[in-house]
């Protein structure tokens, strides 16, 4: 397949075009446009299956990538280099990402014509969705930082404006402002992150930025004491903590469920959230040599254990959802730390799928029954049967249960963080962090069965609720999403076998999977001499052949110790033995609790009350946010700075400086009375007055009397030369 | 010689006398006809000179266009010497307008011709008599000389005519809103 | 009799009577018509110097184009006259103090 402007441009182009005609002209075309918007990301897909399908089935290689650039701005003198590269970096990695967005998004856009049939900003969701859809396959198709943080920066307003998409509710409009201040403490670092990258290495492309990494550029640079690889990858982790909903910047998301729900599915589920994580991955290399990669570990450890406990005291569907995402990208973010690379993307990409039906199914459930409480619901199973189908996928997939994708990735994650805590030859200290993964896997499939079993089992609680659902009927735009997401969360889709797991074989045969053997951390001394192609209608890259990929035991593992194969063996056998255990356990404490009703819930809340409170409060993340961070310390903060610039500087600077100009202006006024205007002036003006009296008696307007002056000094010099000669 | 020496004097004569009282007369028609007679009287000097053709184009040019001209335009403008409504103002201004202007500028003519004859006299041979009585026609040669030497200056004269006649009947035109 | 110089006294005087009309005179007439005084007089004084001093036609030439300029300037001038006079209802030379009405 050829690579030009013209096969790949439109990726992005499309659904950015229908941004802007549906901005302007949106009202005027049928439907408002959405057939518009629709089309535009359909096409997109297809474009994409193009990159996709070369990719993955004819290329079939680790090493193959396409890199295109032109050149931005190239401010470099001598060895001072200074530039940017525009352009676009297409591996394996980024095909896949495009594959799941335009996919995920075509099918949400499809939804979204039935979920927000009738409102009255119909028009305008369709142009900020297809905005925000153009900006992330922007961001996925770049090769490098700035780009990136340019639609990074465009997703964040997509977000700000979808979350106030019903500006009319003062929660929604806080809930945009909130999400919008909180991701920007994030990207304030992540900038801080990229300039670092760029003093050192001066351009900021992933492929200079990796090579920079093999030739050892960032050593000996030191940031306040600590070296600049830590400084710079910490601030670009940072940027990730904010898109990702990583704690301690967690708190935006339960509240951006305050947009229209196919909006959470599209951006707070499977793309924009995402793309923190993608960041991380793609800057995995900077992350190993800056040594953040604990941190990063804890973090994901602790939002995914955290965010599950506060999902299992949710009542709002939604709600519980937002909190699982947490949770889950905590998982990738903890695959990440643990050098889980593969799992972490597979997790990334099945999460996208499963989450994204799951969000769909919900708004199904709440157009349906007008409500997101679910204690109002229940037994919803018989009105909205292809609904409850998909939800069960994938809550299945999501629970860990096998041959679900949910299983495939989030295991390989927690047998990779399982081996990282126990043999990887550290501190025995880092065992809490699987641990914490695993009481999250038990905790994720026990609150999404209980939600399932809240909303969908049992008898109704409401029955006014239950009355006014209407029975579910086959709907083009409404069914077909769901279906075709439940039926991409079975595992064989991500890996050739049902699980996943090299060790659990139900269908051994290992070398078909692709995803495991396809994706892997850029090996950085690949790339310290790598070719860039001039971005042109023709593909000018050199007819190379490339390596067809083979299977690599652990080739998914990119850890600290990859010899140690036994660990490695060990820790993917128990791993996998106790997520199965865990999950299904979880799942049957639901069963227990909320079917058969052998014990009540309540039973827990009140012998674990303290924790109860704490979840129930978010661990008092927001209040202490705004309560003490902003009304204690920002505001006494601001009011000391408003002290500062009222009081000190006012008064002095100021009043001091109109003191001192008050002198200026008096000297200059003397100055100006005496010297300029009596004398200067006032003396020119009599000067003239002289003459004028002289030349008043020459200018007489008389023709002849010119004349006559005339013939005199005529008559004179003539005179004159007489003499002379 | 002796027809060009009464030419000479006629001409002479006749010159210096139109001209003086040309400037003595009081009627502007009279001065325009005065005039006529300088002209005229130029002309015969011409033919003194041996410059036949400059002398009958001077009549025909000066007698039958140019002062057929003044006459008409001092016929369209009042035929007599104007008192302008400002008299009294311009007598205010030095030396114009009264009867001490002649003095005056009789005085820097004066000085004036004072000047160029003492200029005409460091000649050496500035009374000399003319020597070469032979005449001959120029209006060959000049023919000649017209169109090689002096094309240039004749083909722009042409232009300047034309130029002339084009602005004058401009000027002249009464304008669009005097019509109405 | 018919010397050098009684030309050029002639030319001389011819001058002088022009430069008397154009200073005394009050009507622009009378002004034009003491510049043709002028230009006769320059012209005579070329002839004069052609017949005596350089002895060619040189000077002829010159005289035929100052009576050249002299009819275009006439043209011209009257035609300002009449002008004039249509706007101002005058010819007398101090009304014309004004470049635009």
């Amino acid at each position: 397949m050829e690579y030009t402007i013209s096969t790949i441009a439109p990726i992005f182009i499309f659904p950015f075009m229908a941004f802007v005609v549906n901005a302007f002209f949106g009202r005027k075309l049928p439907r408002q446009g959405d057939w518009l918007s629709v089309g535009a990301i359909f096409a997109s897909f297809l474009y994409t299956l193009r990159i996709f399908g070369d990719f993955i089935f004819n290329k079939f290689s680790t090493d193959y990538y396409v890199h295109k650039v032109f050149n931005w701005i190239d401010l470099s003198y001598g060895d001072q280099f200074f530039k940017i590269d525009l352009g676009i970096y297409i591996d394996n990695m980024t095909a896949i990402m495009l594959l799941m967005v335009t996919g995920v998004a075509t099918l949400i856009h499809l939804f979204s014509t039935w979920y927000m049939k009738g409102d009255e900003r119909y028009g305008k969701f369709f142009v900020y969705l297809s905005l925000f859809t153009s900006a992330m396959l922007g961001l996925v198709l770049a090769d490098n930082l700035l780009l990136l943080f340019v639609f990074w920066e465009i997703m964040g307003f997509c977000s700000y404006s979808l979350i106030g998409f019903y500006y009319e509710k003062e929660e929604a409009g806080n809930a945009s402002l909130k999400a919008f201040m909180t991701t920007r403490i994030g990207d304030v670092f992540l900038l801080l992150g990229i300039l670092g990258i760029w003093s050192v290495v001066g351009n900021v492309n992933y492929v200079d930025i990796y090579a920079a990494i093999s030739q050892g550029l960032f050593e000996g640079h030191t940031v306040m004491g600590i070296s600049l690889a830590s400084f710079a990858a910490f601030c670009v982790f940072m940027g990730t903590v904010g898109k990702s909903a990583q704690v301690p910047l967690q708190v935006w998301l339960p509240d951006a469920m305050m947009g229209p729900t196919p909006c959470s599915a599209l951006i707070h589920a499977a793309t924009m959230v995402a793309a923190g994580v993608y960041l991380s991955l793609r800057m995995y290399p900077l992350m190993e040599l800056g040594e953040v990669t604990h941190i990063i570990a804890y973090v994901g450890a602790i939002t995914a254990f955290l965010a599950a406990t506060i999902a299992l005291v949710q009542t709002d569907i939604k709600a519980v959802l937002a909190f699982s995402t947490i949770s889950q990208l905590g998982y990738m973010v903890l695959g990440i730390g643990v050098g889980s690379y593969n799992a972490a993307f597979m997790h990334l990409i099945t999460h996208a799928v499963f989450k994204a039906c799951l969000f769909l199914s919900a708004g199904s459930v709440i157009h349906s029954t007008h409500t997101q409480e679910m204690p109002e619901m229940g037994g919803l199973r018989k009105k909205l049967p292809i609904t409850f189908l998909a939800m069960l996928l994938c809550t299945l997939a999501i629970a860990g249960i096998p041959i679900f994708s949910g299983f495939v990735s989030k295991d390989r994650i927690l047998g990779d963080a399982l081996y990282w805590g126990l043999y990887a030859g550290q501190n025995k200290v880092h065992f809490i962090v699987p641990m914490l993964g695993f009481g999250g896997a038990f905790l994720t499939a026990f609150y999404m069965f209980r939600m399932m079993f809240l909303t969908f089992f049992g008898e109704p609680k409401d029955k006014e609720v239950y009355e006014h659902c209407h029975h579910e009927h086959f709907e083009f735009n409404r069914t077909l999403p769901l279906i075709i997401l439940a039926a991409l969360t079975l595992g064989v889709f991500y890996s050739g076998s049902l699980t996943g797991q090299g060790e659990i074989k139900i269908f051994p045969r290992a070398a078909q999977e692709w995803f495991k053997i396809l994706v892997a951390a850029p090996e950085v001394k690949n790339f310290e001499s790598y070719t860039k192609e001039k971005f042109d209608f023709a593909d000018t890259r050199e007819e190379k052949v490339w390596e067809k990929a083979h299977y690599h035991h652990q080739s998914g593992y990119a850890g600290v110790n990859p010899d140690n194969e036994e660990g490695i063996h060990h820790a993917h056998i128990n791993g996998a033995v106790a997520s199965v255990i865990i999950a299904f356990s979880g799942v049957l404490l639901a069963f227990f609790l909320y079917i058969r009703r052998l014990m009540s819930p309540d039973f827990f809340v009140n012998m674990l009350k303290p924790l109860h409170r704490l979840t129930t409060h978010r661990y008092y993340f927001d209040d202490f946010y705004i309560g003490i961070l902003l009304k204690k310390g920002l505001l006494v903060f601001n009011n000391a700075l408003a002290f500062l610039d009222m009081g000190i500087y006012d008064r002095i600077a100021i009043d001091g400086w109109a003191k001192v100009n008050n002198w200026i202006y008096r000297a200059s006024k003397w100055f100006d009375d005496v010297i300029v205007d009596s004398i200067a002036v006032d003396g020119t003006g009599t000067a003239v007055n002289l003459f004028n009296l002289v030349l008043r008696v020459l200018q007489s307007g008389k023709i002849q009397f010119y004349f006559v002056v005339l013939i005199v000094v005529l008559s004179g010099y003539i005179w004159s030369l007489n003499f002379i000669s | 010689m002796l027809f060009l020496n009464v030419l000479f004097g006629v001409s002479a004569v006749l010159t210096i006398a139109s001209s003086l009282l040309c400037v003595f007369t009081k009627n502007i028609m009279h001065a325009c006809v005065y005039l006529l007679g300088a002209l005229l009287g130029v002309a015969g000097l011409y033919m003194t000179l041996g410059a036949d053709f400059v002398a009958v184009t001077q009549i025909m040019v000066y007698v039958g266009g140019i002062v057929i001209l003044m006459l008409f335009a001092v016929m369209l403008t009042g035929g007599k010497e104007f008192v302008s409504k400002a008299q009294k103002l311009l007598n205010l201004v030095p030396l114009m307008g009264n009867k001490w202007t002649f003095l005056i500028a009789s005085l820097a003519s004066l000085v004036f011709a004072g000047v160029t004859v003492q200029l005409y006299f460091k000649l050496p041979e500035f009374f000399k008599t003319v020597d070469n009585t032979e005449f001959s026609s120029t209006v060959d040669e000049l023919g000649k000389l017209l169109i090689t030497d002096h094309l240039l200056a004749f083909e722009l004269s042409s232009v300047l005519l034309l130029g002339a006649l084009v602005g004058a009947a401009i000027i002249a035109r009464p304008r669009k809103e005097e019509v109405k | 009799m018919i010397s050098y110089g009684s030309y050029l006294l002639i030319s001389a005087f011819l001058f002088v009577i022009g430069l008397i009309i154009m200073m005394a005179r009050k009507n622009i007439v009378a002004i034009l018509l003491g510049i043709e005084f002028i230009l006769n007089s320059a012209a005579l004084s070329f002839v004069t110097y052609s017949k005596f001093i350089t002895k060619n036609l040189d000077g002829h030439i010159f005289a035929l184009f100052i009576i050249v300029i002299a009819a275009a300037e006439a043209a011209v001038g009257l035609a300002i006259i009449i002008r004039f006079f249509q706007i101002k209802e005058t010819i007398h030379i101090d009304e014309a103090t004004e470049l635009r009405n």
